[in-house]
């Protein structure tokens, strides 16, 4: 028979100092629990205690001068419907969360509980990946802020020490000449699916001069990864048709996907070209070049 | 093995109870409050069954500790009816055989409920969109998505 999920401990810490605490003296054998759309569907049975983190008042979405703040409990509905993330270039967190699951698990995941899972096919990091987000992470011994492409170890693995908790996500201004798409590939485009291939990307530009790019691929390593080299070569340049072609068969280039029950990785690599250069396109209208 | 101790309210009724680490809101309803009519379907989020409101929110008691929910108000099929009138979803569900088996009908009805709290007047494409959670495997989702905007009709007559 297999081992069941049996936590014998339940904590609904007052404060970060009290869940740090708790999550450094369970060490593995403790696990977060905010959503539970993820750990109510894995159960896993070696967890002994459960850290509630909802009283520590992380469900925020806020504004100051610099940038976004999104605390790691802010449910993804939340997120989906917030004002805060409906203009350019920062709707692409709300346009990646649409297409997340159903909406009713919208109603009960967060945005933290989804970055820490730490799935290769996750669709927020990449939304957050080519704004250029932070993370604030708290352990016993204070807190630290580090890039969300750092955040990722492995499949299912993030850097997350034992006696450290993800509070929150900061998104910084991007300049207003910005413009982001989200985009995935999967099997019933209409329905609950995980993603076959899924990317966004985000451009600066004046008329058609690129002053800078970001492009986020998923599904096509063990991490969210971002294709750097595709990225140089939009960065300086004006653009155009030929360029976005060129930057999207680099990005193809850097995946390193895996052949699994959705799809083989030669298709994968083929789709991260399509996926990619629509995105570009996208962005690129968003940024307010490209008029249709 | 420490017992956690909650306070619930299910369809406006308080209970204080001592509940495991692991016991899911759906087992609380069903097991320790004879409340049957939120079902158990496949326990992974996926079919919907389980569908209760939270916060005039869509819920899925499966994925959802009772621990969680302390101090919170639930509302389950049971709690719509006022005394021997039905709620406009369920007369709507009856006049239009929205019910083959019946084992989805609640986490339907409880879907479309929290849609109808927040939208006055919805598409059928709104509709449909919020039973993407909802899997039904008999009926199809006709003639709950006719029941539905029904329903809507008949809440907008009655404010």
């Amino acid at each position: 028979m297999m081992p069941l999920f049996r936590p014998r401990e339940y904590y609904r810490p007052k404060d970060l100092r009290e869940a740090t605490w708790l999550l450094s003296s369970f060490g593995r054998k403790a696990k977060v629990i905010a959503g539970g759309t993820d750990l109510l569907v894995d159960k896993p049975s070696e967890v002994e205690c459960l850290v509630d983190i909802s009283n520590l008042n992380l469900g925020y979405i806020g504004k100051d001068g610099d940038g976004i703040n999104i605390g790691a409990a802010a449910t993804l509905d939340l997120i989906e419907s917030s004002p805060i993330l409906s203009s350019e270039p920062y709707r692409v967190v709300s346009e990646a969360v649409s297409m997340m699951a159903t909406p009713t698990v919208r109603n009960m995941a967060t945005i933290g509980g989804n970055i820490c899972n730490a799935s290769p096919a996750a669709d927020l990091p990449l939304a957050l990946m080519v704004l250029d987000s932070t993370v604030k992470i708290v352990g016993l011994s204070g807190s630290k802020i580090l890039s969300i492409g750092d955040f990722f170890k492995d499949v299912n693995k993030t850097i997350l020490g034992e006696d450290e908790l993800l509070v929150e996500v900061h998104i910084p201004l991007s300049p207003k000449n910005s413009g982001a798409a989200f985009l995935k590939l999967r099997h019933h485009q209409t329905s609950i699916d995980l993603a076959i291939v899924n990317v966004a990307t985000k451009l600066t530009c004046s008329d058609n001069f690129c002053e800078d790019a970001r492009i986020a691929l998923g599904a096509v390593a063990k991490t969210p990864i971002y294709a750097k080299k595709a990225e140089r070569l939009l960065i300086g340049r004006r653009l155009d048709i030929e360029l976005i072609q060129r930057a999207a068969e680099a990005a193809s280039g850097v995946s390193k996907p895996i052949d699994d029950v959705r799809a083989s990785a030669g298709y994968r690599r083929r789709m991260v070209a399509v996926l990619v250069k629509r995105a570009l396109e996208v962005s690129a209208r968003r940024c307010g070049i490209w008029q249709k | 093995m420490a017992k956690v101790k909650v306070s619930i309210g299910v369809n406006g009724k308080w209970h204080e109870l001592a509940v495991e680490p692991y016991e899911t809101l759906l087992n609380v309803l069903r097991n320790r409050l004879g409340l049957t009519g939120t079902k158990m379907g496949c326990g992974k989020g996926e079919c919907g069954a389980c569908t209760v409101n939270i916060n005039g929110k869509a819920i899925l008691s499966c994925l959802t500790l009772a621990a969680q929910v302390d101090g919170k108000e639930i509302l389950t099929i049971e709690g719509l009816q006022r005394g021997a009138e039905l709620h406009p979803l369920q007369e709507a569900f009856v006049k239009y055989s929205a019910v083959q088996c019946g084992y989805c009908t609640p986490g339907i009805i409880m879907a479309a409920k929290a849609l109808l709290d927040r939208e006055r007047n919805p598409s059928e494409e709104v509709v449909r969109k919020a039973l993407s959670n909802n899997l039904c495997r008999c009926t199809g989702y006709d003639k709950p998505v006719k029941a539905i905007l029904e329903a809507a009709k008949t809440v907008r007559g009655k404010k």
